[in-house]
């Protein structure tokens, strides 16, 4: 049974003559989107997935980035179709993570259409054997209530 | 360079999974005393050092390079610390040779130390690892640095048809090759079927599979070629340091042709015309590489030049990384078979090549070594890269 004591007060442990200290660190933070807000906003008010473009060379950048990393000038908002076709997949079959902990579940790359960079987002096949490197994909959005403003508000699956 | 670098001295503790007896500075002190005493030097010959420890979490500190320092009674003398992933060890030992390459200091020290099995499961461990990915989209999907290198792997198996065998056979050789090392972790006798029927972490990667999480330390200390003179032991030179970055997200990177780790290439390149290396297939008789996972040392062969795109395999079932192959690669056993204690691996790949080319190796020792090369890389699929070749 897991012990859910605060572990900087649980006593310590002798292991073999020697002493092991239970320690924890935990840290709460406040992140501030700054100029990424509306991609948050977006996301979470309205279930649209927002890139940014360079007025200068035109890259399109999702996730989005305020400025290009190529011209440094300034990138303006656009909003992405959601569609595009997938680049990598896995399926984890053991999380290590306290964020996705039903297993299995399915990452990997799509490569948005319009955009310069493929990004890393959940997939939802039916199977993993129906996911295939190139096929066309598209974001569907967890329902309203469901949305929390991350990433996880909005899976890929395969288009019919 | 402007000036020759000679390594005088290196020096490690065994690799464990938990050193119940020792703390992290412990380990540290260990190391650096082993690695004073082979070459002949006392504390007073360091005017700086260079600590390579990658992870707050594992030594539960946020500056654990002053808590050793102090205690190795360095103080007053510059010390700083190097993180950078998987790579912190290659470049505290680049950050150490441009101090010793510029004339700043003449002896620099390098202390790589880990204590992972500090975090209390693996579950945290690997948590603690996932806070690298970029904090603003990536981390809020918790994936897992397996996710990261199993899609190069895919990539290289659907272009490539490089099999689930073929990445065994990595595991079968660097645990074998463990047994002849001493300090390694994980020396065993695998076979292909143990490999393939270890649980299955994220498609294609199974347990045995995965790189080890070990606690200890390493250290080298380098010397310019005007110091070398201090010590008694014989100079092993570093002839040529390369790194490279890429972006720290997963998916993300620029076309790079043929290259799944554009980083490793590039730290590569740079690290063989710093080396005067034309033909690495002749000229590295012998290579520590970052073997994170098995599929990915495959890979490694081909941005290493050691063997042309998509000649990985063959490579490997010819039998040329084997002991006994014209370019053995991870003969202590590698991050699978040896040892992984972060911060330090990228240093100890330094200290095993410097005791090949010293024939020291005992009974892993590759034959008539002079040049060898010394690979570590991290963050997402090989995000720091860096490539150092050590000759004798």
């Amino acid at each position: 049974m897991a012990d859910d004591r605060d572990p900087r007060f649980v006593p310590i442990k002798v292991q073999d003559g020697f002493a092991v200290i239970p320690d924890r660190w935990k840290v709460d933070f406040r992140v501030s989107a700054g100029e990424l807000s509306r991609f948050y906003i977006e996301l979470k008010e309205n279930a649209r997935l927002m890139g940014t473009r360079c007025p200068n060379c035109g890259s399109v950048y999702c996730w989005p980035r305020s400025w290009c990393k190529d011209c440094y000038v300034d990138c303006e908002w656009v909003e992405m179709s959601g569609k595009g076709k997938l680049t990598l997949c896995s399926r984890v079959e053991i999380s290590l993570s306290d964020i996705q902990k039903e297993v299995p579940f399915f990452q990997g790359g799509v490569h948005l259409d319009g955009a310069r960079y493929p990004v890393v987002v959940m997939l939802r096949p039916v199977e993993f054997e129906d996911l295939h490197v190139g096929m066309p994909v598209h974001a569907e959005f967890l329902p309203s209530e469901e949305r929390t403003g991350r990433i996880r508000d909005f899976y890929f699956i395969p288009d019919e | 360079m402007n000036d020759r670098v000679a390594v005088m001295g290196v020096g490690n503790t065994p690799f464990k999974a938990r050193h119940i007896d020792k703390t992290f500075p412990r380990l540290a002190y260990e190391s650096v005393k082993a690695a004073l005493e082979d070459a002949g030097a006392t504390k007073e010959d360091i005017g700086s050092t260079v600590y390579a420890i990658y992870n707050d979490f594992f030594e539960h500190c946020a500056m654990p390079d002053l808590h050793i320092h102090y205690q190795l009674g360095l103080a007053r003398k510059p010390g700083s610390r190097i993180t950078c992933g998987g790579a912190t060890g290659g470049y505290a030992v680049r950050a150490a040779v441009a101090e010793v390459a510029s004339g700043m200091h003449d002896v620099v020290m390098v202390v790589g130390v880990e204590k992972v099995g500090d975090v209390a499961n693996v579950f945290d461990m690997v948590k603690s690892i996932t806070y690298a990915a970029d904090p603003f989209f990536e981390a809020s999907l918790g994936a897992s640095p397996a996710g990261s290198y199993g899609g190069a792997i895919l990539w290289h198996m659907e272009n490539y048809g490089t099999t689930e065998e073929d990445m065994a056979r990595v595991v079968v050789k660097n645990k074998g090759n463990a047994r002849n090392n001493p300090d390694a972790q994980s020396p065993m006798e695998v076979t292909v079927e143990d490999v393939l029927g270890s649980p299955l972490i994220i498609y294609p990667l199974k347990i045995l599979d995965h790189c080890l999480n070990s606690e200890g330390a390493a250290t080298i200390i380098l010397a310019s070629e005007k110091a070398v003179g201090r010590f008694s032991s014989d100079p092993v030179w570093i002839t040529g340091v390369g790194a490279s970055t890429e972006s720290g997200r997963q998916a993300e990177r620029d076309d790079a042709g043929k290259s799944l780790f554009p980083a490793v290439r590039a730290s590569a390149l740079e690290a063989y015309e710093m080396a005067g290396v034309a033909d690495p297939g002749s000229a590295i008789q012998v290579a520590e590489v970052y073997d994170s996972f098995s599929g990915v040392e495959i890979c490694l062969y081909e941005e290493f030049g050691l063997c042309g795109w998509g000649e990985g395999v063959q490579f490997l079932t010819d039998g040329r990384a084997d002991m006994g192959g014209s370019n053995p690669v991870n003969p202590s056993g590698g991050l699978i078979g040896g040892e992984h204690a972060i911060g330090a691996t990228g240093v100890y790949q330094v200290v095993e090549i410097v005791r090949q080319i010293r024939g020291e190796a005992g009974a892993r020792q590759v034959p008539h070594v002079t040049r060898g090369l010394a690979q570590s890389m991290g963050g997402a699929r090989g995000a720091y890269s860096v490539s150092i070749v050590v000759e004798g």
